[in-house]
């Protein structure tokens, strides 16, 4: 599937795939699902549902007491994604909102194509999930008026009741009398009406609620990957070898570990998925064993190629792409910019670079691989296992259907927890020892296998009339690339067919600013991508490539001598391409402007000390078809002496249409301006002879709670389409905090993260 | 010869014949089988196996099991769902993916033990090395704050953290 058809399928969701929708009484309790697929079922709703003939995205029931359960097949990482969901149901469905409770399923194939990231899953499950609600709730009125004697039109559904008059029914008694076998077409389905946004009542601003996930988070009672036994298992540790791909084992000399009580002997490692190379697994009875056994076995390696690539490396290759034109493919193209470049009468350049930097999900990696009844079990906790599962199957040499992922909540996913990598050293293991294995990664294994966020470099010349006028930009890009590591089929092709494009390191390089001429040329970096898989790392591309961007449109702005938030107003016109689409991105650039004037009004009176400045940046992550619109703004002041950038406060206004969950998006919202702030201050973990160099939080040292500055966010109350939130945050933090010191002191900071030495070499220069 | 460690847990006394250099957590975690304590760093830079032993806040993961012999270890589960800070959590709304919050709790439970009434800045002191990735940090801070107006007004803190439920 290429990503083209990943939006396409993206929209057909949305869209609902033109599919029935079918209610009916199985056993005691009331069943309502999408059908199985867009043809026409000739099965009746009941029978469809006993034969689990049905597409279960959106699949709940409700029993006799008037409890619904909703399935949830998206991972929770902190996201509170079940919550959400099941909240747009239920405010459709009319029923009470304390009983719902949702469920997390496994990977069953009848489940669909799992993928929880991208910051999709409000996105995509908002019209069906609205849609089967409504439904559900005409089932009920229909089959409640019957019980009621009276007509549908004088029935209306309330706080799980269908309502006449003085007479009512519960939802419960309903399913306990009802005999349900309803479907609905595709057609009836898309004529049921669905409430607009202000008519919502249990979503949107203004919506106290609790997240479903979040009781058993604080009692120790969540289950996550690493809390799950089975009988009979060995624990493993992994040896990692000294590069990350191309590595061979030469020998193993365990003699030192064997009189280790526990230790169970060692694994050298065979991956016909070829996804790791050159790994060995200690196996002992316990984990403590197996951790100390580690120092004793001696395993002797071929190292590959990559065991001498250090950060400098990968950065001098990504200055050299960029500047070779004949590097890469476009993205964008808009006008002509060798034109403006040969009109030019004057022309700026800037070269913003950002170093590799790490996940550090305070769970490490973990899975349990157990052969069972001719199938692998594996308990994990697993953001994308539509693209893990094959991978792990192939390396078990077993059919797709014969692996199944058992799902648990998930200690951090950011991005780490996609491709499910770790899982197949586990199942190796297993196999080879021909009993269960738990393989858990120590700390410092699980940052040297991470998927690192690339080192990434990028590269802007701008070009002025004689009249000092902006005409255009020229835009290069380069890193290492997620997508064309774990899932190349997901690339398109770039826009002068010269090749495929990593659409999540390309995007934000498509701005919503209206240029006259504007190219985008995105290039992989190949010494990063031969040392190690890259990551998506939350907010992925525009992470890095909106730093440069909203960094570098601040010094075009100075250069054509206008304010850096006016001439960002004067691009944001919402013309032409930028006038967006519905459902999910109307208004287009004319929204992002609005968050921005909001947050220039807002931020007018702020009085600035010595050596303290205020920047902007606005953002519209993660993906054109699918913006949540953030004007962001930071309030600094620079130690001049020591370097040391303090960031005092940031605002955020933000419009990503109908918030679902306010106090949920209100803390991605937080979490996700922090990692802005550790991204654009803190975190930094340069490549040393083929891995990262810092292993563990002795060295790798993100932002704490005495790092965190005051933090004022507003969403905007909307009635548009929801679009995701988890990521959109991270990015418009590291531009507003450089522009913030520019104006403090002058320096223009043009490396992430922005250290203090930076800062007291670029003063002195 | 096995040497058998004899700790009390959670109100109970236990006993193990664990090597004397294991890590405390992974007897709490794997031999008693209490998983509401994690693992993370290994290095007791990021407290989410922190526990308390003796009334002090521990990093479980650093604390070999022969030390703890004679003493008193409680874990999250010792609070039984009762500690304020615990309601205070879930009202705030605390936590994200939840995997540090055993440990943020324990951890600020020997705050409020200690200090009842903690200003912003003996709470940024007291809890700057317990680590959050999802960076939950400004609710954390709240959720403290709540906790001890009504540690103040309702709650002996004296009885408050060491398993008395247990």
């Amino acid at each position: 599937m290429s990503i083209k058809d990943l939006s396409k399928e993206k929209k057909d969701t949305i869209n609902l795939s033109r599919r029935s929708f079918m209610a009916g009484s199985v056993k005691t309790s009331l069943f309502m699902a999408f059908g199985a697929s867009a043809i026409p079922s000739i099965l009746s709703a009941k029978e469809a549902i006993e034969n689990k003939s049905f597409s279960p995205s959106v699949w709940f029931e409700m029993d006799t007491q008037g409890r619904v359960t909703v399935n949830i097949a998206k991972a929770e990482m902190g996201q509170h994604v079940g919550t959400a969901l099941a909240r747009i149901l239920a405010d459709e469905l009319e029923c009470e909102w304390d009983k719902v409770s949702i469920v997390h399923v496994d990977t069953d194939p009848k489940w669909g194509y799992m993928v929880t990231g991208g910051s999709w899953s409000v996105f995509q499950t908002y019209k069906p999930m609205s849609q089967a609600g409504a439904a559900g709730r005409q089932v009920l009125l229909n089959a409640g008026a019957t019980l009621l004697g009276e007509p549908v039109s004088n029935c209306k559904a309330n706080a799980g009741f269908v309502v006449s008059g003085t007479k009512k029914v519960s939802y419960g008694d309903i399913v306990a009398k009802g005999n349900i076998d309803k479907v609905y077409s595709a057609d009836e389905l898309e004529s049921l009406p669905i409430k607009p946004g202000n008519k919502k009542h249990l979503i949107g601003l203004g919506n106290e609620y609790k997240a479903l996930d979040i009781p058993p988070k604080t009692n120790g009672t969540a289950i996550y990957g690493i809390d799950v036994e089975v009988d009979n298992m060995l624990y493993a540790r992994p040896i990692l070898p000294p590069t990350r791909y191309g590595s061979k084992v030469t020998k193993v000399d365990d003699s030192q570990a064997k009189s280790l009580p526990g230790y169970k002997g060692y694994k050298v490692l065979s991956d016909p998925s070829g996804t790791i190379e050159g790994w060995v697994a200690v196996l002992a009875s316990d984990y403590p064993t197996a951790i100390k056994a580690i120092d004793k076995v001696k395993v002797s390696y071929n190292a590959g190629k990559s065991v001498n690539v250090n950060e400098a490396d990968i950065q001098e290759e990504g200055e050299r792409i960029c500047r070779d034109r004949s590097e890469g493919t476009l993205f964008v193209d808009e006008g002509n910019i060798q034109n403006a470049a040969k009109q030019a009468a004057e022309s700026i350049e800037a070269l913003y670079t950002t170093a590799t930097a790490s996940h550090f999900q305070l769970e490490p990696l973990n899975a349990i691989a157990e052969f069972k009844e001719g199938k692998w079990h594996i308990h994990t906790g697993n953001q994308w296992q539509g693209l893990t599962l094959p991978a792990v199957a192939k390396a078990a040499e077993v059919p797709d259907s014969d692996v199944v992922v058992h799902q648990y909540y998930l200690g951090g996913g950011f991005g780490r927890r996609l491709f499910g990598d770790w899982i197949i050293p586990a199942v190796l293991t297993a196999k080879a020892a021909g009993q269960p294995v738990k393989m858990l990664f120590m700390r410092p294994d699980d940052t040297m296998f991470d998927q690192p966020r690339s080192a990434s470099t990028s590269l802007f010349n701008a070009y002025f009339d004689d009249s000092g006028n902006f005409t255009g930009m020229e835009h290069a890009l380069a890193a290492g690339w997620p997508t064309l590591a774990m899932a190349p089929s997901f690339m398109p092709d770039g826009v002068d067919g010269k090749g495929k494009v990593d659409p999540f390191s390309a995007s934000g390089a498509d701005h919503w600013y209206t240029m006259q001429h504007h190219q985008a040329r995105v290039i992989n970096n190949k010494v990063a991508q031969d040392t190690f898989t890259p990551g998506w790392l939350r907010s992925v591309g525009q992470g890095w490539i909106v730093w440069g961007l909203e960094s570098f449109i601040d010094e075009v702005a100075y250069k054509a001598n206008q304010n850096p938030v006016d001439f960002r107003l004067s691009m944001l016109d919402g013309k032409g391409k930028q006038a967006g689409k519905a459902p999910e991105s109307v208004g287009g650039a004319t929204r992002l402007a609005h968050t921005l004037k909001k947050l220039k009004d807002k931020t007018a009176n702020v009085e600035l000390g010595e050596n303290e400045g205020i920047g902007f940046s606005v953002t519209a992550g993660q993906e054109r078809t699918m913006p949540a619109w953030l004007a962001t703004a930071a309030h600094v002041h620079v130690d001049k002496n020591s370097g040391k950038i303090t960031l005092k406060k940031l605002w955020v206004v933000a419009d990503a249409g109908i918030i679902v969950h306010p106090d949920g998006a209100m803390a991605q919202m937080e979490g996700a301006l922090l990692w802005g702030t550790s991204l654009a201050l803190f975190e930094h973990n340069e490549i040393k002879n083929g891995y990262v160099a810092k292993k563990n939080l002795t060295t790798y040292q993100p932002l704490r709670m005495n790092d965190v500055p005051d933090m004022d966010i507003e969403f905007i109350e909307s009635n548009e389409f929801p679009v995701g939130l988890g990521e959109p945050g991270v990015i418009g933090v590291a531009p507003a905090v450089g522009n913030a010191v520019y104006n403090a002191v002058g320096v223009r900071l043009r490396n992430l993260p922005m250290l203090s030495s930076d800062v007291k070499k670029a003063l002195n220069a | 010869m096995i040497t058998m460690i004899e700790f009390t847990l959670n109100g109970k006394k236990v006993q193990t014949d664990a090597a004397s250099d294991t890590p405390l957590v992974w007897v709490i975690r794997d031999e008693f089988g209490l998983k509401g304590t994690k693992f993370g760093c290994g290095v007791a830079m990021c407290g989410v196996c922190t526990v308390h032993i003796d009334g002090n806040a521990i990093r479980s993961c650093s604390y070999p099991v022969s030390l703890v012999n004679g003493k008193q270890v409680n874990t999250i589960e010792s609070l039984n769902n009762e500690h304020p800070l615990q309601s205070a959590w879930v009202e705030e709304q605390v936590p994200q993916c939840g995997y540090c919050q055993s440990g943020q709790i324990m951890q600020a439970a020997t705050l409020l033990d200690s200090n009842p009434n903690p200003s912003d800045q003996d709470i940024v002191n007291h809890m700057n090395g317990n680590y959050c990735r999802c960076m939950a940090y400004t609710r954390i801070k709240k959720a403290i704050k709540r906790a001890a107006t009504s540690t103040v007004q309702h709650y002996d803190p004296k009885a408050s953290s060491e398993g008395e439920n247990a």
